[in-house]
């Protein structure tokens, strides 16, 4: 089950061995720059750009195929949301021919800037261990105790919805069926034999937690290294002086609008 | 005599904001929106039907209102961008804020719910609003910033009948009645514990 939720796929390609700081800087470059990009013509190389990295990943498509359903339902839904929105019932056109193009930049350019988003985020998300995303902010300048949230909160997860399991089906065996119909808020109700326990337990155990990690000298200062050192090849810096040429780019290019 | 011993250990208990204490609660916080939202969300569940939607809502609400805003924005913010990520791969910094908006908001109970009234009747009807106050606050963030910077959508209207709307109504429901109730609970659980919040 837990196995199931962490989207990580093992692999020798060559973004799969990127330092997983090169990889964030690209990323955050990518969507920061995909945020400032205000036409077509701006979104498609970002759009390029992210496709390269996706491909360059070479990710099994029996893995991904399941991501990639959830994003082309949203594209789909907000494509079909937005030509409703735009073209026929808030601002319909005066005369259609002329003004199609707009609307077509209109309907595609925040989807375009959608897509280049997921594939970025996707490529990052199915080629990094869970357990190198606080090492590597800890080592690119985050606090310690800012990255230790993560690691805990990335620690927990799998836990907790194997918990949120074994309690349904422990109050399941005393008779308790979630159901479907009835109104919304007799839903949500019907929710608190499951919500409760969880959350409850789970707070009770934040001190004992806490009280773990001082026994073990956590919060004194200066003291603290990580286990897993980073280090970065001249590819990695190589990665990193791109994204940061390229959100600077796009940053000037932003500020200043010639197009 | 017991009214004295209440009095210093409620300013021995003030802690500093990133205690370990706070560290692991945000951590938690974290695991477990993240968690909720996976389940309720992406799982199906063999003989069950959990329709409700986004009940996780409740989730960073409570450890704001228990454990303070900076735990809550943190569990929100975090939790979202983990089940994002794990869901499918999304980033959206605006709807993370968003989240990280429904936990600051009912924490921000600390600075006019003192002590123990904080688990009252009184409180929990302050939960209950500061529940639907952040929900209004946090998915108009989101959604504005969505027709603002161009995510997917392209005009007002989408922003407020597609997403702000639907987001916030869901929310403001679910955070008021599961966020009252959490805290009730909790409050009950943690009595005669030697160490809370």
């Amino acid at each position: 089950m837990a196995s199931r939720v962490i989207r990580y796929v093992e692999g020798s390609s060559i973004v799969h061995t990127l330092d997983p700081r090169a990889k964030l800087t690209l990323v955050f470059s990518l969507i920061l720059s995909a945020t400032l990009a205000y036409s077509i013509p701006l979104v498609l190389p970002l759009l390029l750009a992210s496709l390269a990295f996706y491909l360059a990943a070479k990710l099994p498509w029996s893995k991904v195929k399941s991501t990639w359903k959830i994003v082309a339902t949203i594209i789909l839904f907000l494509s079909l949301l937005n030509y409703l929105f735009v073209a026929v019932l808030f601002h319909p056109p005066e005369a259609p021919n002329a003004v199609s193009s707009e609307i077509f930049v209109r309907v595609f350019t925040p989807i375009l800037k959608l897509l280049t988003v997921a594939l970025a985020a996707i490529t990052l998300v199915y080629t990094t261990p869970p357990n190198l995303y606080a090492p590597a902010l800890g080592q690119m300048g985050l606090s310690y105790k800012a990255a230790y949230v993560i690691q805990l909160g990335l620690r927990y997860f799998p836990e907790y919805i194997e918990e949120m399991r074994r309690t349904l089906e422990a109050q399941m065996a005393r008779g308790y069926r979630p159901r479907g119909g009835g109104n919304f808020i007799a839903r949500i109700l019907n929710l608190a034999p499951l919500v409760v326990p969880v959350t409850v337990s789970a707070s009770l155990s934040i001190y004992d937690v806490a009280d773990a990690m001082e026994l073990r000298g956590f919060g004194e200062s200066g003291c603290h290294t990580w286990l897993r050192k980073l280090k970065m090849s001249a590819r990695d810096k190589a990665v990193v002086a791109v994204s940061l040429a390229l959100l600077a780019a796009y940053v000037a290019l932003y500020v200043a609008r010639p197009l | 005599m017991r009214s004295s011993y209440r009095v210093s250990g409620g300013v021995a208990a003030r802690k500093p904001l990133f205690s370990t204490t706070s560290i692991v609660a945000m951590g938690i916080g974290t695991a477990l929106y993240a968690a909720f939202n996976v389940f309720f969300n992406l799982l199906q569940l063999p003989g069950t039907q959990l329709v409700a939607l986004r009940p996780s809502v409740a989730i960073p609400m409570f450890f704001g209102y228990v454990f303070g805003p900076v735990v809550g924005f943190v569990s929100g913010f975090l939790g979202n961008v983990i089940s994002d990520a794990i869901s499918w791969g999304g980033f959206w910094w605006n709807w993370d804020v968003g989240n990280g908006l429904l936990g600051l908001i009912p924490g921000l109970a600390v600075y006019f719910v003192k002590g123990e009234s904080k688990y009252s009747k009184q409180g929990l009807l302050i939960c209950a609003v500061l529940a639907v106050v952040a929900s209004i606050i946090g998915m108009g963030f989101a959604a504005f910033t969505d027709y603002i910077f161009g995510y997917g959508i392209s005009t007002l209207e989408e922003a407020i009948y597609a997403l702000f709307l639907p987001a916030a109504v869901t929310d403001a429901v679910n955070g008021a009645i599961l966020t009252p109730m959490l805290v009730s609970a909790y409050a009950s659980a943690a009595r005669g514990r030697a160490r809370r919040a």
